[in-house]
Formats: structure tokens, C-alpha cells, sequence
């Protein structure tokens, strides 16, 4: 295959089924954003450093900067839009507001996306162990200490069965 | 944060999100070279690839657009166009671009242009670049020192020789940058119909640029728009008027819009670095520790920076005396230009540097006196008796405690329980633990006036910036700013602002995104820089809210037939005072004000909106003596970092960091909060992890995310907070600047935690970043 072949790709995007027909060259990335019009994943350095177009595929982290489209049939894919549920904001997202886990937003997509795996692999995670987790999506405007804090304050409000940790700040909003 | 509603979810409109209809995509053509004669451009069989619509050579730019306007000019001046015409001058310089119909089409095409490339020897080390046998960037200029000077204020001499002793030492800095997480990028229209051009950008100083771009493609500033969307991070970096001309000329040429988005690895190629360069310090004093005077020689190496060069010199002389008293100065600069990536604004410009020579010099200070470095500054700083207090070349540090800070840093630190604890792993060898104190000065707003120590004359001066706030025909209620917010939250503390003013919630106040030069209010100096916000922006919101106000109490007055004075603006509604049942809501005012005007007073003018640009007092020209306030408001901050290095591979791990600041009135401590903890982060990069690193041929050897390391998530800890509140008296509401914040003394406080961490080893950090592989020569060369 050359890279301006064009085969045709199906696959499931944020629940509803696609198929199209792509250039073989054409990252997920682009795909996404430019042919079904995702804009809300990012794209920050198309060598897979920033972590910034972080996606789902079948519910594991992956950077859609590196993926061509035509690799993907058969796919789950779930981007920032598939992750923001119709009737409002869901927890991980009012604890990035909640938080200031956020400044400019151009990190944020891939971060919760990033967060979304690690709450469904870990549901009560230290902030070392978030650390970790995200040490492949950087953010360059708020340090991280925002982020973290929104991720810790999701788990506890994710989580029935244990008691609510301490919040690191008062909620700028109620949830 | 009212923007966060959107973000959160992805639904952010960043300038790669924007389209135009018949959309082209455009790219660039980077000299592989650092120096090079570009001896011929031959563009055809770029052209004849199919899905190609325009190519645009360096001279047919030059031809069809004139240079960039410079804001210090070079004497003589040089033209500097928006590609490279006859000679490349970095290593990524854009010699060429295409338009295609998407971006994989134009990159195939400019495999296809041909360059000849007759490599020049290049300068890339900016002491070299001085030496009259250098290569020379411009032959014109004869030189490449755009700038020397020696500013000298007070009895340098007199005192270095009475003085007790006098430290002397030599710092470095690297290149670095802060490198927002979206790139630069913008897109450009031209209408034949009506002779306008359109930008959609994320540049920052839409103010001037727009001035760069109307002088650069020859029209009228009338006949072009630009409008900024959401901009996914600034910190300085973002402004290139040369990209945009380049787009311009590209979509004329087309006839249709042409979008180009830079890649990371132009980024970090041949946006923006922050000046790399060397400050030898001189710094006499007194045996008890009293610093009696300060005398620096910096070298800024401006790569091939024509348009700002000088900048981070200036800046550096504004914050001199970085909060001490020092009664004698002495600065000498060069501003030189090499063969890399232009110098420009960078979060905290040039300070960062300054504040890195004088705190590691009062680091060297205190070991060489037997002093505790915490006592040693204490000794020295501007206490709250002392304000306003007026440093040799001028700055105002109009407000604050500097030593109530500072201790108040040692408390939340613990400063005495870990000097103990450092104490014990020295002893018995188990740890090696440093603590590192920085203190700093943080100005925030321009006076562009201070140029003047540079031209010899007026060019632009002042700080200012416009905003409006608009009541709509329906009683809603808008505002907007000639400043593109680039992650500070300018519209929830702009609603916040205006809800004050006009008795309302914030959440009734809806604040546009970005900017709109056919709509938002704007002055050549609007944009967003130079922690200004504080400064200037807020006057501006707050005059024009005020005026508002003002009207909307007149009509109500007139209708009520009730002196203005006997109502207030609460609830939405002008409510008479005592006697809340009377009551006019601000929907029916602003029908009077837009559709019933015979009800408005006699003499009144329809309509509900106010602009008022605000210009801050404290912005004078220069005075006879070169003493100019270049930057306004100070705000100050104390940091206390704690490191541990490993023993055997050099590592450097930060335990504990603790800043504390002040930065006046805080309109929004969360945003504040996020800004100490933002840029504090900035400062541990810069210490620990980036550089631009180039070869002897101006080759950059860290162009990725790879190589180029910022700080993650893993690398940094969580940085503690804590803040006095001394409000500005010369800011409407007495805030005073944050947004450079830690990034200033950030790289202070780490060098001299590990320095005292390898103190054992008698080592001494003069440059950074401080790597594991430098920590792990220093532990076996030193001293």
C-alpha cells in the first residue's frame, strides 16, 4: 500500500458506527477531526510525546497522533466528545472545573481521556499513582497539581463504597 | 472558570478547529543550514503537482511585500521579509511555502522545490558572534551586535574599591522556551471585492501585528481584520507576522483562504527561544553582609531576532536589583545576533537570567561571609517602611513586605527542622539534601517608553489597554477586551469585574472569546503580554463599566424622577435606595436606552455601551539621567525548594517546594493559585530539564518532545502556596501581577538547593540545566 492509497475503514466512533474511505497516510488524528469534524481532540505534537490527542480505542489510552485511520477496523474509538454525556458535564469533568485543573484547555481532552483509563483500572489511585498515569500527557499551564487534585476528587465521588477523600480545595461550584 | 464549561468538554475553538469555505493548506520550505547564500529557488514542479494552487519563493515575497517592521531598528536598517530572500540565517529559517488542498499535498510539493544552498560559515556562540573576525549575519551592519551600552548609576567604582570584599562570578543560561501546548497558526483571506484582508490567529499582540501585517503587505490598518479564537497557551511565544504574511501573499495568490498550522518541530525550531546568554556579575559588599553595589555585563544572544532584539535587556535592567537595596548599578549590554532561532518574549523575559545571576551570587555570598542565606537576604531587602521604593535605574516597587514574604516561606517550609535533617545526612553520609532559597520581584506592565534608552527617542510609550462593556437591547449584558486570553480565565474575572460594577451575578455576564478587530475595542499596545492584565486591562474593564453604570442610573433617575444618587444597580435592576419595591430592571432601561429613546433624559444618547481605555500613571518617559519605570507594578515571591541528589547516577529529585507570594488584591485566588503553580513549573524545567542545545554548525539537536524535555506529571511534586495580600496603590483595584510568577526565581531555587546539596563537594552551579550527567561531574571534578 502506498501512502495515498485509499482503502476503505469501518469502526465504531463514540458509539455510532463509520466507515469511510481514507488515505492510507491519514493519522486517527486527523481522521477524527477533520473527517467526522472531533475537533475537541487536539492535536500537540504529532510524534506522540504530548499526549495532547489522547483517545480510547477499545478503552485503552492511545495517541491518535500515532495511529493511522486504516489501522483501526473493527475499532471502539471514544474521544473527548464520546466522553461528555449529553445531559452535562460527568464527574471527572466537574472535578477539572471544580479543581483549576485547567487554563488554557488545550491539554484537557487527552487528559481525561488519559484519567478515564486510570479510574476504570484504579478507582481509588494515590496522587503518586495518578502522577504516574499521566506522565504521558503533559500540560504546560498548570503545573499539574490542578489536574491531580480533579482526578483524586472524581475517584472519591466515583467510588460509593469509600468515604470521600478531602477535597484539596474548596469546589468552585457545587457538583 | 466560566470558559472551563466549554473546555472541559472539548468544545474550545482553537485556531486548527477554524475553516473557511475553499479552505487551502499551506507549508513551509526550512533552510536546512544555520548560514547559508541562497543562490537560486526553483519552484515549478512544486507548482505542477496536482492539488497545488500557490508557491511563494523568498524573492518573489520581496517583491510582492515589504519588510517587517522591526520595533528597534537597526542601524542601518536591514529588511527583514517574511521568507528568506538571498541568504538563510538559522536553521529552519522558511525560504519557501506552498498552498494545497490539504497539508500531506503541500509537503509532497515542496519535496519538489529545488533550493541552491552555498553554505556560509555560521556563528552560533554569541561571544564569538562580538569578535570582529565573526561571520556576520547582516555585512551591511559591519557587526552583530544590534546593542552595547554601559548604564551606570551611582558611584560604581568609588564603591567596588572601598567595599570589603567584592564577589565576582560567571553565569550562563541556555536556551529554552515555554512551548504552549498548541502551536502557533493562523489562517488568511483575501476579498478582491473590497481589498480586505481576514486573519483568524492565535497571536497574542493582535495590536501590534496588526500594525506588522498592514506595513508588511502594503494596506491600509482599515482594510484588515483579525480575529483571535481560543488560544491553547501564549507565555510570549505566540506571534510570528511573518507566518500570516506569509498566508496572506499565499491566499491572494490562490484566490482562496489559506490555513497554516505549525508542526512541533517548527516550533521548536524557529518560533521563539528565550535569549540564551552569559552575565558576568560583580557584587560588592559589606563584611556584615550589606550588599553595597551590583555590576553586571550581559551578553543576550538574540539568534537572528531583527524584530525585538534588546527586549530581555531592557527587562533584565527593570529588575536589576531583584528586590534588594543596592545603592549602586552598573549594567553593561550586548544584544547580539547568531545563527539560531530568534530570540522573544518568553514567560518572565530575560528576568528569569537576571534573578538567576543575583540570587546565585547571593547563594555564593552567603557561603563565602559564613551567613545563612535566608539572614543574608533579609539583611538586604526592601522592607514595607521602605515603599514605594525607587532602585537606581528607576523601577517602582510601589507595595509589599519582602521580608515578612521571605519568612513567612522559611515557616511553611520548615526551614530550621530541615536544615537539621540536612545536617543528620551529612553526617552520616546517608543523604544528600539541599534547600534552595530564591527570592524575586515580579513587574508586571510595559512602558514601551523605556526603548528610549536604546533609539535615543520617543516611539511607542505607555501601558494601555480598551475594553467595552455593552447592556444589549434586552438587558443582557456583554463585555469585551482587546486582550486574547491564552489559559488566564480573562472571562470569568471580567465577568466577575463587571457584575461588580453593575449589580448583577457573573454568570449574567457574557464575555466574547478572544478578540475581533471589527469589534473588539483596541490600541496599537492591546494584547497579551507582560502580566499587564492587572495593570491596565482591569482600568479599562472597570472604566467602562462604570460608564455604564453611570447611564443606566441617569435613565433610571429620569424615569423615576429621583435624584441618581438615591438609587444603586443590585439584583439586575436600579433599585431605590431604602426602598427596594421601587425598582427598574436593566431589560427595561435598555428599552428605553435602544427602542422607547423619547424616554431617555434630555440630551442623553441612545444606546447602553461604554468604551474606556485605561492607561496606567506610573508609565513616564525616560528621565534625563537613563532612569525609566520600563515595567510598573511588583509584585514579589519567596521560594524554599528541598532536593535530594543521588549519590550514583546524579539525579536530582525535588522533595518539597514552597512558594510564597504576594501579588496585591487577588481577583480570582484560584486563578492565582494556578498561575503560581503554572509558572513555578516553568522555573523547575528551566532548571532541570530544557534546552535548545545547537552544535558548533548551528545544528539543533533537540527539535521533539524527545529530546527537548518539558516537566510531567512524574517529574515535578506538588508545589505549595501561600500569599501575602499587599494591594497595589497604583491599580484600580490593587491587584498586581502573577502570570510570570515562579518562572522567575524557579530556576534560582533549584540551582541553589543542589548546589547546597553537593556542598560537600564544594561544587558550584553556573549554568543550566542541571542535568544528572552535570550533577555526576560536579560530584567528581569540583571544585
Amino acid at each position: 500500500m502506498t501512502p495515498t492509497d485509499r482503502p476503505a475503514v469501518r469502526l465504531t466512533v463514540n458509539g455510532q458506527a463509520v466507515e469511510r474511505v481514507v488515505e492510507a497516510r491519514r493519522s486517527l488524528a486527523d481522521f477524527l477531526r477533520e473527517d467526522l469534524g472531533l475537533t475537541g481532540t487536539h492535536v500537540g505534537c504529532e510524534h506522540g510525546v504530548c499526549g495532547a490527542c489522547t483517545v480510547l480505542v477499545d478503552g485503552r489510552s492511545a495517541r491518535s497522533c500515532l495511529y493511522f485511520a486504516a489501522q483501526l477496523e473493527g475499532a471502539c474509538v471514544t474521544t473527548i466528545e464520546g466522553l461528555t454525556p449529553t445531559d452535562g458535564p460527568s464527574p471527572l469533568q466537574q472535578a477539572f472545573r471544580a479543581c483549576h485543573a485547567l487554563q488554557c484547555g488545550f491539554c484537557t481532552p487527552g487528559m481525561i481521556a488519559a484519567a478515564t483509563e486510570l479510574l476504570a483500572a484504579n478507582a481509588m489511585p494515590s496522587r503518586d499513582e495518578i502522577r504516574e498515569a499521566l506522565a504521558g500527557n503533559l500540560c504546560m499551564c498548570t503545573g499539574y497539581v490542578g489536574i491531580v487534585s480533579a482526578v483524586e476528587m472524581a475517584a472519591a465521588r466515583l467510588s460509593p463504597t469509600v468515604a470521600p477523600a478531602p477535597a484539596a480545595r474548596a469546589p468552585e461550584t457545587a457538583p | 472558570m466560566k470558559e472551563d464549561v466549554r473546555l472541559v468538554a472539548g468544545r474550545g475553538r482553537f485556531i486548527d478547529d477554524l475553516a473557511r469555505p475553499r479552505m487551502l493548506h499551506a507549508a513551509m520550505l526550512r533552510s536546512p543550514h544555520a548560514h547559508a547564500r541562497i543562490a537560486a529557488v526553483d519552484a515549478r514542479a512544486a507548482l505542477a503537482l496536482p492539488g497545488v494552487f500557490a508557491v511563494l519563493t523568498g524573492p518573489e515575497a520581496a517583491s510582492l511585500s515589504g519588510p517587517l517592521r522591526p520595533l528597534i531598528p537597526t542601524s542601518p536598517a536591514v529588511p527583514d521579509f517574511c521568507l528568506a530572500v538571498d541568504r538563510a540565517r538559522y536553521v529552519g529559517e522558511p525560504v519557501a511555502a506552498v498552498a494545497a488542498v490539504d497539508r500531506a499535498t503541500a509537503e509532497d510539493a515542496l519535496e519538489r522545490i529545488r533550493v541552491d544552498y552555498e553554505p556560509l560559515p555560521a556563528v552560533v556562540d554569541p561571544e564569538a558572534a562580538i569578535g570582529l573576525d565573526s561571520p556576520l549575519l547582516y555585512p551591511e551592519l559591519g557587526t552583530n551586535v544590534v546593542w552595547h551600552d554601559t548604564l551606570t548609576y551611582g558611584d560604581v567604582d568609588g564603591v567596588m574599591a572601598r567595599a570589603d570584599g567584592v564577589l565576582r562570578e560567571r553565569f550562563t543560561i541556555q536556551r529554552y522556551a515555554s512551548t504552549p501546548l498548541e502551536t502557533f497558526g493562523g489562517i488568511a483571506e483575501y476579498d478582491p471585492g473590497t481589498d480586505v484582508f481576514e486573519f483568524w490567529t492565535n497571536d497574542q499582540r493582535p495590536g501590534l501585528t496588526i500594525a506588522s501585517l498592514a506595513g508588511a503587505l502594503g494596506v491600509p490598518q482599515s482594510r484588515i481584520r483579525l480575529a483571535c479564537p481560543d488560544i491553547g497557551g501564549g507565555f510570549g511565544n505566540k506571534r510570528r507576522p511573518a507566518y500570516l504574511v506569509i498566508c496572506a501573499l499565499l491566499a491572494r495568490k490562490a484566490g482562496r483562504p489559506v490555513k497554516w498550522i505549525e508542526d512541533r518541530i517548527e516550533n521548536l525550531t524557529a518560533l521563539m527561544h528565550a535569549c540564551n546568554g552569559v552575565m558576568d556579575v560583580e557584587l560588592a559588599y559589606r563584611a556584615d553582609g550589606t550588599v553595597l553595589a551590583l555590576g553586571v555585563r550581559d551578553i543576550a544572544d538574540e539568534g537572528k531576532n531583527l524584530l525585538t532584539p534588546t527586549q530581555h535587556n531592557l527587562i533584565k535592567l527593570g529588575n536589576i536589583a531583584n528586590g534588594y537595596r543596592i545603592p549602586a548599578i552598573r549594567y553593561e549590554a550586548w544584544s547580539v545576533l547568531t545563527n539560531k532561532c530568534p530570540s522573544g518574549a518568553n514567560r518572565g523575559i530575560g528576568k528569569p537570567f537576571m534573578c538567576f545571576a543575583v540570587e546565585r551570587a547571593m547563594a555564593l555570598l552567603a557561603r563565602r561571609l559564613d551567613l545563612d542565606p535566608a539572614e543574608l537576604r533579609l539583611r538586604n531587602l526592601v522592607t514595607a517602611e521602605q515603599m514605594p521604593y525607587t532602585t537606581p535605574p528607576g523601577a517602582q516597587y510601589d507595595s509589599g513586605d519582602y521580608p515578612a514574604t521571605l519568612r513567612r516561606a522559611l515557616e511553611r517550609f520548615d526551614y530550621a527542622g530541615w536544615r537539621a535533617q540536612q545536617a543528620r545526612g551529612r553526617e552520616d553520609g546517608s543523604r544528600l539534601l539541599g534547600i534552595g532559597i530564591a527570592t524575586s520581584v515580579e513587574p508586571a506592565g510595559t512602558n514601551l517608553a523605556s526603548y528610549e534608552i536604546i533609539t535615543g527617542r520617543r516611539g511607542a510609550s505607555g501601558s494601555a489597554e480598551a475594553a467595552m462593556v455593552r447592556v444589549e437591547p434586552d438587558g443582557t449584558v456583554r463585555a469585551s477586551i482587546g486582550d486574547p486570553s491564552s489559559g488566564q480565565g480573562y472571562e470569568t474575572v471580567i465577568a466577575q469585574i463587571v457584575a461588580d460594577e453593575l449589580g448583577l451575578s457573573p454568570d449574567a455576564v457574557h464575555v466574547d472569546r478572544g478578540f475581533d478587530s471589527t469589534t473588539t475595542p483596541w490600541l496599537y499596545l492591546s494584547g497579551n503580554y507582560s502580566n499587564k492584565f492587572s495593570v491596565t486591562d482591569v482600568g479599562a474593564v472597570v472604566g467602562a463599566a462604570a460608564r455604564v453604570r453611570d447611564k443606566l442610573l441617569r435613565i433610571a433617575a429620569h424615569r423615576l424622577e429621583i435624584d441618581a444618587a438615591d438609587l444603586e444597580l443590585r439584583d439586575g435592576a436600579a433599585v431605590v435606595k431604602g426602598a427596594p419595591d421601587r425598582r427598574l430592571a436593566l431589560a427595561e432601561l435598555a428599552r428605553t436606552a435602544y427602542a422607547d429613546v423619547l424616554g431617555l433624559p434630555p440630551g442623553e444618547e441612545p444606546g447602553l455601551e461604554a468604551r474606556h481605555a485605561h492607561q496606567n500613571p506610573l508609565a513616564q518617559p525616560i528621565d534625563a539621567d537613563r532612569r525609566v519605570r520600563s515595567q510598573l507594578v511588583f509584585s514579589n515571591a519567596a521560594h524554599c525548594c528541598l532536593v535530594e541528589v543521588d549519590r550514583r547516577t546524579g539525579f536530582v529529585k525535588i522533595l518539597k517546594y514552597v512558594v510564597v507570594h504576594d501579588c496585591g488584591r487577588e481577583m480570582n485566588p484560584l486563578i492565582v493559585e494556578g498561575m503560581v503553580h503554572g509558572s513555578t513549573v516553568h522555573g523547575i524545567g528551566a532548571a532541570l530539564l530544557e534546552e535548545f542545545r545547537y552544535d558548533e554548525a548551528g545544528q539543533l539537536l533537540t527539535s521533539t518532545f524527545m529530546d527537548y524535555l518539558k516537566p510531567t506529571s512524574s517529574d515535578v511534586p506538588d508545589v505549595e502556596v501561600d500569599h501575602l495580600e499587599h494591594p497595589s496603590p497604583f491599580t484600580p483595584l490593587g491587584a498586581k501581577g502573577v502570570g510570570e510568577g515562579g518562572a522567575i526565581p524557579g530556576p534560582a531555587a533549584v540551582a541553589n538547593a543542589v548546589e547546597d546539596a553537593l556542598a560537600p563537594f564544594g561544587a558550584v552551579i553556573r549554568s543550566l540545566p542541571i542535568t544528572p550527567e552535570r550533577v555526576w561531574r560536579l560530584m567528581r571534578t569540583a571544585p
